[in-house]
């Protein structure tokens, strides 16, 4: 299967691995919160890394945690497309 | 016990990982293995993550450094740990020979913990006084009782409290310390910001401390103000990474203050206004 994914979901996909040392990879589907590759105190680091890979300007006070929670749903919710 | 004094235990288990560190460990507590029985360690595997271990060794280095300092200017002689619960600074921190240490927190909590020390062969390195007192309640006159001097300036430290209280709770907490204070008294206290508080992403740890009966209720997300408006002019205020807050150690960028949607903690030193 050949992915076409958005160069800047790539970046958000390349910051979770950043952030954690020793991941190899990191699937479309994996909980990202329940595999505390994010937490509490990253979170706010991951919304900027979408911010800034995007162009969409995300509110604070109007989170859908649900929207974050997997790659996939991040690429769904703020690049435009999910991967088939 | 009650549910609070399960946080003295989960907060005493994480000060015993800090110590158990091969190297670089920013407190010694040798105590706090005991302390944390029986539940400390399962409950710090539950609520963990999130920047929560090395937010309490970095917690508990700040206090020592500010119990240290502030009673090294000779100036202060006098401590109150409000809550003290599973503390054993009095037992593991150099003091000066004239330093007295009250320890207030809930009479079976005081208990259990004497008996613990007494079988450790525990000894104080300061005088130590037990006050048995219900922080709901109008507890200075236990602490009065039990020996403290009015007259004389306070180091009042308020270690993992405020975020148990209700906003107006934690208010009424500081303006009763700040009444209870001579001048050149000061305060050690840490809170958190709204943020936090309100953050999806701490629903589980948060969800998890209410289930148990200890829900986090306050934060602020201006610590000078809410301070002032309580009686004390913060002379310090840092975030876990900052110079003097643990730098080098916390796993996380430290975001700037202006940015927003950022969780944060605020480590205060404080002086009466």
């Amino acid at each position: 299967m050949t992915e076409t994914l958005p160069t800047g979901f790539l970046e958000v996909r390349a910051w979770v691995l950043s952030r954690n040392p020793g991941l190899d990879s990191v699937g479309q589907d994996e909980d990202l919160i329940a595999a505390r590759l994010v937490d509490s105190l990253t979170f706010v680091e991951l919304v900027y890394v979408i911010e800034g890979a995007s162009g969409v300007e995300i509110d604070f006070d109007t989170i859908d945690i649900e929207d974050f929670r997997t790659l996939g749903a991040i690429e769904k919710a703020f690049f435009g497309h999910a991967t088939p | 016990m009650d549910a609070v004094s399960y946080t003295a235990q989960w907060t005493a288990a994480a000060r015993a990982v800090e110590t158990e560190r091969e190297d670089g460990w920013l407190i010694r507590d040798e105590l706090a293995r005991e302390l944390a029985a029986p539940r400390g360690f399962d409950l710090l595997d539950k609520y963990g993550g999130g920047g929560l271990l090395p937010y309490i060794a970095i917690r508990t280095r700040f206090f020592d450094d500010t119990v240290t300092d502030v009673l090294g200017t000779g100036e202060i002689s006098q401590v109150v740990l409000i809550a003290a619960g599973m503390d054993a600074r009095v037992f593991r921190l150099p003091w000066p020979d004239s330093a007295v240490v009250y320890e207030v927190d809930h009479g079976p909590l005081l208990a259990e913990k004497r008996a613990r020390l007494a079988r450790l062969g525990a000894a104080p390195k300061a005088k130590r006084v037990e006050v048995a007192a219900d922080l709901a309640g109008d507890w200075v006159p236990a602490l009065v009782d039990a020996g403290f001097d009015r007259d004389r300036p306070t180091l009042w430290v308020a270690e993992g409290l405020l975020f148990f209280l209700s906003e107006e709770q934690a208010t009424g907490l500081l303006r009763t310390l700040a009444a209870a204070s001579a001048r050149k008294s000061g305060l050690a206290v840490d809170m958190v910001n709204r943020t936090l508080l309100r953050s999806p992403i701490s629903r589980g740890f948060l969800d998890a401390l209410a289930e148990d009966g200890t829900p986090w209720l306050f934060g602020t997300d201006e610590p000078e103000a809410f301070l002032a408006g309580t009686g004390w002019q913060s002379t310090q205020v840092a975030e876990p990474g900052q110079q003097g807050a643990g730098e080098g150690r916390w796993p996380y960028p430290v975001q700037p203050r202006e940015r927003r949607g950022a969780s944060r903690s605020w480590l205060v030193r404080a002086e009466l206004r």
